[in-house]
């Protein structure tokens, strides 16, 4: 490996990167696309919901970058935040925000059909629509699972503290669903009641 | 022709981690197949928000049985970039050498699963003998065959000395003899050329549209290495070649692997012989103030992402960990249209599959 050719590859990424924003701001309203830089040497452009699909066909069109490496889920509290990890000899992430209730994207499964896999996880863990995803069956969950978003956030108790007691939690139940079983307690450490989720 | 469809897995006898076939066949070749993953998904995303970061270090090293270095490597980097630590040269040469290490124990372990998978006992024997000598130099560095518990935040915990460091570089020098006659077998054994040359074909155009990483990638002539490209750890003073190849089938990934051996021992001779000296690690606060970060690395079978969103706290916010074998997964349907019922086994081989790694 040569040091030279590696540090022009780089300057070449930052400059690409420079690029993509520029046609970023010129096909999308200016104001609603924001960069930030992330470190280890990655880039987050935040990007409205419905500018996702065109913004990844203007990637792939005009600037050739495909390879998506992975599309991140979170759901930070107020919005279910989608994350689209893309690299081309430097990482660029698009990010964009769905709201809690009843969010859903269109599928980028027609532009880059290894996208089916991560969307499908994120479909199932944050409960996520992606309109148009050809099978849009469960990836990791069990067939049988109980329909809930694993990765949702729970509300937060009113005193944090250690897990309650699980057979408490099967006593009391949430109320409302009848044949449902327990929800489960995934609060753990971090101190999370078990009422009823989204 | 009648089509007959074919269940194989989650439990099967010829599957070495649980993973669930649905092949349609008429007669002997395959028309169609459906993957089922999952069976041994531990939520290991949602286990990581639970736990605080020192803690992760383990739970992350746990995601996979083969390659546990480089997801600890991948998760200390990211969480150093959180903090803006600096880690100390020696510390990163040690990661290094470990994760080179690592990518020698794993592609002779996958060298012997495809010759044991297309039935080429020999070659299955004799790699995972010489295997072990890798395995033997990595429980002397660190007191563990798989789970090494090297990494901690900001550097590592153990160290070499310079008997160690003799007695490594003698036993590479042996095992670089054993791989050289295994690829002496290899390029000139027929029936092995006749097994693998031209199965689970996976064109340029395929491996860019499912966003393929590592050897496979590499082997159908995408040339990518996170090693070279996104140079994290020691790599950036190292030098190495990123190994190539045309075919873009099993026999070209056969290839890029041994070879790919061959270069990580290369690796590890320079990582010694250079390996500075200095302090092993940095004291990382507990806390981590808020931020995101991406960190990616080359694990044995391709590029590894971690996503790492802190909220001040001191365990993670969101820890999103996406594993190589996900990338080559989602081909198999496409490399398993119109192959022999026969080649599956070679097929499956092919692309290095590790369901913990894909099911976390």
């Amino acid at each position: 490996m040569n040091n030279e050719t590696m540090n022009n590859e780089r300057l070449e990424s930052a400059m690409l990167v420079e690029a993509i924003l520029q046609a970023l701001r010129e096909t999308f309203p200016a104001e609603t696309v924001e960069a930030q830089a992330v470190p280890i040497g990655e880039t987050f452009i935040a990007l409205p919901a419905d500018c996702i699909h065109p913004a990844v066909r203007l990637l792939i069109k005009r600037f050739d970058l495909r390879h998506l490496s992975t599309i991140t889920g979170q759901d930070t509290g107020s919005a279910i935040e989608l994350l689209y990890h893309f690299w081309d000899g430097g990482g660029l992430t698009l990010r964009t925000s769905l709201p809690r209730e009843k969010p859903h994207i269109a599928t980028l499964t027609d532009l880059i059909p290894g996208a089916a896999f991560y969307e499908r996880e994120v479909s199932e863990m944050l409960g996520v629509t992606f309109d148009g995803l050809p099978d849009p069956r469960p990836l990791l969950l069990p067939d049988d699972w109980n329909g809930e978003a694993p990765l949702r956030q729970r509300p937060t108790a009113p005193t944090p503290g250690p897990s309650p007691n699980p057979s408490a939690s099967l006593r009391t139940g949430s109320g409302g669903g009848e044949q449902k079983p327990p929800p489960q307690n995934w609060g753990g450490l971090r101190g999370g009641g078990e009422e009823e989720t989204q | 022709m009648t089509r007959i469809t074919i269940p194989i897995g989650p439990q099967h006898p010829a599957l070495k981690e649980p993973l669930s076939f649905l092949l349609t066949v008429e007669g002997e070749r395959i028309v169609d197949s459906a993957l089922r993953i999952g069976y041994v998904h531990r939520g290991i995303e949602r286990i990581c928000q639970n736990r605080n970061y020192v803690q992760n270090v383990h739970v992350v090293e746990r995601i996979c049985g083969i390659c546990s270095h480089i997801h600890t490597t991948t998760y200390c980097q990211g969480v150093e970039a959180l903090l803006g630590l600096q880690v100390p040269l020696r510390a990163l040469y040690l990661r290094t050498l470990l994760g080179e290490l690592e990518r020698i124990h794993s592609h002779m372990l996958w060298l012997g699963v495809l010759a044991e998978n297309i039935g080429f006992t020999t070659i299955f024997m004799y790699a995972w003998r010489d295997r072990e000598t890798v395995l033997d130099i990595m429980e002397e560095f660190s007191g563990g065959r798989v789970a090494h518990a090297v990494n901690v935040i900001g550097g590592v915990r153990i160290d070499v000395d310079e008997a160690q460091v003799d007695s490594i570089l003698a036993r590479l020098d042996e095992l670089e003899q054993q791989i050289e006659i295994l690829l002496g077998v290899i390029q000139h054994e027929r029936t092995f050329q006749a097994r693998t040359r031209g199965v689970g074909h996976l064109s340029v155009e395929q491996v860019r549209r499912y966003c393929v990483v590592g050897p496979t990638a590499r082997a159908s002539g995408v040339n990518v290495d996170m090693r070279r490209d996104a140079p994290y750890a020691a790599y950036d003073w190292l030098d190495f070649r990123v190994i190539t190849a045309e075919e873009g089938d099993v026999w070209a990934r056969t290839m890029v692997r041994v070879l790919e051996t061959i270069e990580s021992l290369h690796m590890c001779r320079q990582l010694l012989a250079e390996l500075p000296e200095g302090p092993l690690a940095v004291r990382a606060p507990r806390r981590v103030p808020p931020g995101e970060v991406v960190s990616r690395g080359e694990a044995p079978r391709g590029e590894l992402v971690y996503y790492i969103r802190s909220d001040g706290s001191d365990s993670p916010a969101r820890v999103k960990i996406r594993t190589p074998t996900l990338t080559t997964l989602i081909t198999l349907p496409d490399q398993l249209r119109g192959v022999n019922t026969a080649d599956v086994p070679a097929v499956l081989a092919g692309v290095d599959l590790c369901i913990a790694c894909a099911d976390r």
